[in-house]
């Protein structure tokens, strides 16, 4: 990804946007019992745009933001989103851009790691409660959302960020120029 | 310059693993007026406008979404639903020959009409914010300490008690509900006036749990349990008495006997609130 200042106005724009939308809108959703996490796949597609580095920062700060929005335990949004967005670069790095369906399979399989990761925070920080199984079934369905939701996210993203993607500069360079027509030769 | 890059992350990634951590730690450790919790409440507080259009722009699809998920759930509970119809029809028989008894006797022993939530001035809130998952129970409303709120405010949504108030801005406060693993409020099952602490089970909203019972208590099902509001010298409960909680679900004698524990629902729809109420002191005193 090529940061230039527009571009990072971008990014906080939609940073700032996907945190109001997940505490406002997507938190208050229901569907078969649990919400989608729409701030996280966003963190996820730009992982998996722009890198591992992306994908951390990216995490962080809107986790972070998500904490201070609901007067939450600072800190354990930031550290979900953080392992998230970063897991999802590697996986950029290392295998590649993701075809669509490796994007449904990442979306609900990294969403299914921010449950992961925020129940071990809570644990970690002690719980004064019985929890339920069905923690793991809102897991469940969480990813599943996530799998439906992550290919119109990574498209609604790269469109926020597409002058900022190598691949999307290199593929301008390579497409073919039209042939003139005997008007303008 | 590919290791420099490499490097590079790497830093950048441990650094902000250990912000994250210390964060987490202060969070715990600091005090509600710290530095910390100031500048987190600043930045709630600065966005709050932000919050509350989102909330209103985007509640048309929101609702949308609810729409298909309600008309899925109403197939199921039409059944239920029929038969709840009958048992309540044999129940308002029961009650309309209750009412007038209750007026003769009302009238005989003259008692006095005390509203039980006297001595508070509610403040109507519209609920802005929520947590995403269900390891937090909270939602942010769109009062704070400019209308009158503070900290331990007690909140009641339409059928009955939600939580209280646990942080305040002046434009916002989050209300921690009565599902979130640090809540527990002392609570009294009617009629018998059984006594016992009101706990969530994470995860399943659905289910609260009565704990601490007495022994021998005869507690069954469809009983209603109400906030006890107990005051033992200075140490008082920070809910008035008899707000409704919800209805006893599930009462095994093994399981009052062994864990001294049963379920119950609770009458507020906590995963659909629009509005609460949220009850501060008439006086404006400390808590």
């Amino acid at each position: 990804m090529i940061f230039t200042p527009t571009i990072i106005a971008r990014l906080v724009a939609l940073g700032l946007v996907a945190a109001v939308a997940q505490v406002t809108c997507f938190a208050k959703m229901d569907v078969f019992g649990a919400s989608p996490d729409f701030a996280l796949l966003v963190v996820i597609s730009l992982g998996l745009l722009g890198g591992s580095l992306t994908g951390a920062v990216a995490g962080f700060s809107i986790g972070l933001l998500i904490d201070c929005l609901l007067l939450q335990t600072l800190g354990a949004f930031a550290l979900t989103m953080l392992t998230v967005g970063y897991v999802a670069g590697r996986y950029r790095e290392n295998i590649g851009a993701p075809r669509r369906w490796a994007v449904l399979i990442l979306g609900g399989a990294l969403t299914l790691l921010g449950a992961v990761v925020i129940a071990a925070v809570q644990i970690g920080t002690g719980v004064d409660a019985d929890v339920s199984f069905l923690v793991v079934r809102d897991a469940v369905v969480k990813s599943l959302i996530g799998a439906v939701l992550a290919v119109p996210v990574l498209l609604l993203v790269r469109l926020v960020v597409r002058p900022a993607l190598i691949d999307e500069r290199r593929a301008s360079r390579r497409r073919p120029v039209a042939p003139r027509t005997a008007e303008t030769q | 310059m590919y290791r420099k890059q490499v490097r590079r992350r790497r830093a950048v990634l441990v650094a902000l693993l250990v912000v994250s951590l210390i964060l987490i730690s202060i969070s715990f450790s600091e005090a509600q007026s710290g530095p910390l919790h100031t500048m987190q409440r600043g930045i709630a507080s600065v966005l709050s406008p932000l919050e509350e259009g989102a909330e209103r722009a985007l509640k048309p699809a929101r609702d949308l979404v609810s729409w298909f998920d309600e008309t899925f759930d109403a197939r199921g509970e039409n059944e239920e639903l029929r038969d709840e119809v009958a048992e309540l029809r044999s129940q308002l028989a029961d009650a309309q020959s209750a009412v007038g008894e209750n007026e003769q006797l009302r009238e005989q022993l003259e008692v006095r009409q005390t509203a039980a939530l006297g001595g508070f001035e509610p403040v109507t809130g519209r609920v802005i914010g929520r947590s995403p998952t269900v390891w937090y129970s909270t939602v942010t409303i769109d009062k704070g300490t400019s209308a009158g709120i503070r900290v331990n405010d007690p909140v009641v949504a339409a059928d009955g008690l939600a939580g209280r108030i646990t942080q305040t801005t002046p434009n916002t406060a989050q209300v921690t509900l009565i599902t979130d693993s640090e809540s527990s409020v002392t609570a009294r099952v009617l009629p018998d006036g059984a006594t016992g602490v009101v706990e969530p089970n994470i995860g399943d909203p659905t289910d609260l749990q009565l704990d601490f019972l007495e022994r021998g208590s005869d507690i069954g099902e469809g009983q209603m349990v109400v906030t006890a509001g107990f005051s033992t010298g200075d140490l008082g409960s920070i809910f008035p008495p008899g707000i409704p909680i919800g209805e006893i679900t599930q009462a095994t004698l093994e399981e009052q006997q062994a864990y001294q524990r049963v379920h119950l629902d609770a009458f507020a729809d906590l995963r659909d609130m629009n509005f609460v109420r949220v009850l501060t002191e008439a006086g404006g005193g400390s808590r």
